[in-house]
């Protein structure tokens, strides 16, 4: 049973090697707190279940005008 | 509300307290020239600029060269435009002639700039008559933090040096309140122009989305990127974006909605207007306290000039904080994707995870980031049937010790602008009272003004008949007095 920073751990790694990123050593703290971040923000605009169903415009502000 | 007495600026620090509407009637009745404007500009700029970090460049031989135009311009009897003679400098992630434009990084390609040369906005503010002075600190890329171990200066609050001034637009920023320039551009993807006005004490305005044209500046998230006026007052504001508001072809996100004398509606008066008050309690992990008192203040001023101010609760707050957040680190993302494969270590350290951190997204996140932000237009747009505008504190801390900055990251969710710019509405955040003794450390606080989109006149009109009243937007910083043997020279 992996951790859930193990489990974020691998898919950080994963997602590094297929977007052919090679952070320095240094930068995996933040990066892995930064993508556990991400995927919560991920799954709070999911969690908006009437956004299924708007279709938003390609350029943002023409729906202000 | 009371202010603290006013502090006077010391002598020999004229522009430091100077707005942009002063200077045009000392221009034009002449009382002072545009190169004598310039001149004290530069000048504090020289005593300061070592300590704070505001320029990465100046432009002082064609500066001097444009002050000394509008000079013989005036003395000729013709009228050089509204903005005759006044310093403003510009952030540099926005192209100009002069100079390079560097985005504060080691990676941007310096032919880039030099192939778009003035970015339109620049274009407009010279047509208007601005002496641009030079290029701003920013954060790298307009992101991020400042990174000690790079090549660039370290913006500083003027207020409490040992803070930081907020980002992105620093420079612009401290700048402003420092007195080195009369104002500046910026540009607010996520909060850059309201931060750094919010934590230096003064005026800065994020446009309706498409209002002002973007193109000639180095993008971050190309759907929630604004240019704005970043000046003392939102008097000052106004003065600016008559002069940069308008559709240009050649940002495809530039609307054509007409624009606006934003100077005509600033008569002092709001009776009749409901505006509704969200404080975001519990919205952020830390809160200074002096933020609700200087609401309460806030409350009483808005009253007293006629209004009626009601509670009000912003719909999907962390939702459509995190669709900012996902759509800003993807469109950041694909633009730098290049870059960060090939040149990692050469980006600021926050700079490179926090957009490499873009890749904990899908596509399918990013898709329905923008049905969220569709979602809460129309909630907003709802909220706004029953308010003419609405009103928060732009952050709920007044600022960041520089040597902390590391462990900010989780502190972004004490700045509430990133949430407007997931909907267009314009904003303005401008000076309401201190967290401490002003000159003593003590660090301003801000309030946020927001309106319907393209209301900019309500939304301005709201801002000036505030600083009618109350002295925020002209105490000056310690840190910009200088002695007046400075000026003499």
């Amino acid at each position: 049973m992996h951790s859930i920073e193990e489990e974020f751990g691998n898919q950080l790694d994963l997602a590094l090697e297929s977007n052919g990123l090679t952070p320095l050593p240094e930068d995996r703290a933040a990066l892995l707190k930064a993508f556990s971040t991400g995927r919560e923000q991920a799954a709070l605009v999911f969690s908006v279940a009437e956004a299924r169903y708007e279709e938003p415009d390609l350029i943002f502000s023409a729906s202000l005008s | 509300m009371t202010a603290p007495d006013v502090v006077a600026p010391e002598e020999g620090a004229l522009s430091s307290a100077l707005t942009i509407a002063d200077a045009q009637t000392a221009l034009r009745d002449g009382t002072l020239t545009a190169t004598e404007l310039l001149r004290e500009a530069y000048a504090t700029a020289d005593a300061v600029d070592e300590t704070l970090g505001i320029y990465l460049s100046r432009f002082d031989e064609t500066a001097q060269a444009a002050a000394a135009a509008i000079d013989a311009a005036f003395a000729a009897g013709e009228d050089p435009g509204p903005l005759a003679g006044i310093p403003l400098g510009i952030k540099d992630i926005i192209s100009t002639t002069e100079g390079e434009t560097t985005a504060q990084s080691l990676v941007l390609d310096r032919a880039w700039g030099a192939g778009v040369g003035d970015a339109v906005v620049v274009s407009r503010l010279r047509a208007a008559g601005a002496v641009i002075t030079g290029k701003l600190t920013t954060m790298e890329y307009a992101t991020g933090v400042p990174d000690p171990a790079k090549p660039f200066p370290i913006p500083r609050n003027p207020w409490n040096t040992d803070y930081w001034t907020g980002g992105s637009s620093s420079g612009t920023g401290n700048g402003v309140a420092a007195g080195a320039i009369l104002g500046g551009l910026g540009t607010d993807t996520g909060g850059s122009i309201r931060i750094p006005s919010a934590f230096c004490g003064i005026t800065g305005l994020k446009a309706t989305f498409g209002r002002v044209p973007k193109s000639g500046c180095v993008p971050l998230g190309y759907s929630l990127d604004n240019i704005g006026p970043m000046a003392r007052s939102a008097r000052d504001c106004a003065i600016m974006l008559n002069a940069l508001a308008g559709y240009d072809a050649s940002d495809a996100c530039a609307v054509e909605v007409p624009t606006e004398d934003y100077l005509a509606g600033l008569d002092g008066d709001l009776s009749g207007l409901t505006i509704g008050l969200d404080r975001l309690l519990g919205k952020a992990p830390t809160r200074d306290p002096a933020v609700d008192a200087a609401l309460d203040a806030v409350v009483d001023v808005l009253t007293g000039l006629g209004a009626t101010v009601v509670d009000v609760e912003l719909p999907l707050w962390q939702e459509l904080n995190a669709a900012t957040r996902i759509t800003s680190r993807s469109e950041a993302f694909a633009y730098h994707a290049p870059d960060l494969r090939s040149r990692w270590g050469d980006y600021f350290s926050a700079t490179r995870t926090g957009v490499g951190a873009a890749i904990a997204f899908t596509g399918a996140d990013y898709v329905q980031a923008q049905r969220v932000r569709r979602v809460g237009q129309k909630a907003v747009a709802s909220l706004f049937e029953t308010v003419d505008l609405i009103i928060t504190p732009t952050s709920s801390v007044a600022g960041w010790k520089i040597d902390e900055l590391d462990s900010m990251a989780d502190r972004f969710g004490a700045m509430h602008t990133g949430y407007w710019n997931a909907l267009g509405n314009p904003a303005l955040a401008l000076p309401m009272g201190f967290s401490g003794q002003p000159r003593a450390g003590g660090l301003p606080l801000s309030l946020q003004i927001i309106g319907r989109p393209f209301t900019e006149s309500l939304v301005l009109r709201a801002g000036d008949a505030y600083q009618r009243v109350t002295d925020w937007h002209v105490l000056t910083p310690a840190a910009a007095d200088r002695p007046a043997a400075a000026v003499a020279s």
